[in-house]
């Protein structure tokens, strides 16, 4: 199973190995497969104005191997909604020091739709939910595909739309916020039959992080052997 | 454009958040019947595309066309032809029923299905699909002249997939709704399957003979019309009668 490390500015120097491999990843999958052209870069990698110290990204890495990620970027900095996209949000301004936004949310082609253990964009949407309860998160904003919508619904991911969506190269875009709450995740943990947390906290034990809630839902093979 | 967008698009986020706010099922519908009304629709279907072997009713989630349409898309089963719902595998976005391709020379049979639905005064229709990993799906209306620009498409995406999201929250968190089919044991019984134990692993699990828990599958069998245990588990995810 991969496992999901937090990496931020405290702890990068970590994962410096990673970070080649993942900005070639982006640009094979934004630039080469989406055709997301204006992020085209003559140096094969996808790196933007919001890639700050301040960023924080989940690298989920399976074998050593980097297989997916996501970046989240806090609101009271610039983002992709505030500089870029502010017209899919009609509601006014995000600057929340609660709110932080999600974007670049990929698994790498030959991981996707797997059938053996859990998916590991499920894991990366769970990660990130217990990333934001840790530190104190009440919400992510995200500008996305559409047809991310109904996914988030049956997961329990509970998205409230800023605006209507877009026609953006072919694909119809809109800005959401989500909510980062306890009981969503406890309910993504059940789903993925999770005992217990799955971040992986390395070289960050000076952070300030909030407990998390317990899990009262036992994952089936454990219900299984009370029985 | 940017006055109506900013019409529409409050509209829009007002409807939503009225429908999170809204307790029932009817109710929802009921906004939802009449903000698409306000549009010159007179007739929805909020459905799963029916699987060979599936009909529309068992796939619906909610129902807005008129019933003799309805009988008659069932009993002739026009899903298998129709090229609305065909084309909703095809693509992520919304769109015009006159933009589903079809062979307008030679596919007789998908013509008719357009034809026919002129005769309920579904002159133009509107359809968005709804992809999960497992299952497409789509919200699909239809109205005589209804308004059609770039600002109101979006604007009934939005509400529809919405719409859509908390009608299967509602029925998620009441009561079982009579789209269910499967008695408590026989949905326990296939949870088991689904998990892959055996009729035998399953028998001593629930405390039952293995003889009964074999009844019971064929029982969940028959009624989802499968025609194996494999694809009783995976007709009984699919509509959601189990989850794992």
């Amino acid at each position: 199973m991969p496992e999901i490390h937090v990496v931020r500015k405290d702890n990068s120097h970590l994962y410096e190995h990673y970070f080649d491999s993942y900005f070639r990843l982006r640009y094979d999958i934004y630039v080469k497969q989406r055709k997301w052209m204006a992020l085209d870069r003559p140096d094969g990698r996808e790196i933007d104005q919001f890639d700050t110290k301040e960023a924080v990204y989940l690298f989920a890495i399976d074998a050593g191997q980097l297989i997916g990620a996501m970046r989240a970027v806090p609101t009271l900095s610039p983002t992709l909604m505030s500089d870029i996209f502010p017209y899919l949000n009609l509601r006014g301004p995000i600057r929340r020091p609660d709110v932080y936004e999600l974007s670049r949310v990929f698994v790498i082609p030959e991981r996707r739709g797997e059938h053996v253990g859990p998916r590991v964009e499920m894991l990366l949407l769970t990660a990130i939910m217990e990333y934001g309860i840790s530190i104190g998160l009440t919400a992510f904003s995200i500008v996305l595909e559409s047809w991310w919508l109904p996914r988030f619904e049956r997961i329990g991911w509970k998205a409230h739309p800023l605006g209507l969506p877009h026609q953006m190269d072919g694909m119809s875009v809109l800005a959401v916020l989500v909510d980062c709450d306890e009981a969503t995740w406890k309910s993504l943990c059940g789903q993925l039959g999770m005992s217990g947390p799955t971040l992986t906290w390395r070289g960050l034990s000076d952070v300030n992080r909030r407990a998390l809630p317990a899990l009262s839902v036992l994952p089936p093979a454990a219900a299984q052997q009370t029985r | 454009m940017q006055g109506i967008e900013s019409y529409w698009g409050r509209r829009a986020l007002d409807f939503v958040d009225a429908i999170e706010a809204s307790a029932t099922g009817a109710s929802v519908m009921s906004q939802f019947e009449k903000v698409i009304r306000d549009l010159g629709f007179h007739a929805y279907i909020m459905a799963g595309i029916p699987e060979p072997g599936q009909t529309l009713a068992q796939v619906t989630v909610a129902n807005g066309w008129p019933l003799e349409w309805f009988e008659l898309y069932n009993r002739e089963n026009l899903s298998a032809v129709d090229p609305v719902p065909r084309h909703c595998f095809n693509t992520l976005n919304p769109f015009e029923w006159k933009d589903a391709p079809y062979d307008r020379e030679r596919d007789v049979a998908a013509r008719n299905v357009m034809t026919r639905a002129c005769d309920f005064r579904f002159h133009e229709g509107f359809c968005i699909p709804i992809h999960y990993d497992d299952a497409t799906g789509a919200i699909s209306m239809a109205g005589e002249r209804p308004y059609l620009d770039a600002e109101t498409k979006s604007a009934l995406h939005l509400m529809s997939v919405f719409t859509h999201g908390r009608l299967r929250a509602l029925t998620r968190s009441g009561p079982q709704g009579p789209s269910r089919r499967l008695s408590e044991t026989e949905a326990e019984v296939l949870r088991w399957a689904a998990r892959g134990k055996t009729a035998w692993e399953t028998s001593r699990i629930l405390g039952i003979s293995e003889r009964n828990v074999r009844w019971h599958l064929e029982e969940a069998q028959r009624k989802l019309m499968a025609p194996n245990k494999t694809a009783t588990v995976a007709r009984a995810l699919v509509n959601r009668e189990i989850m794992i």
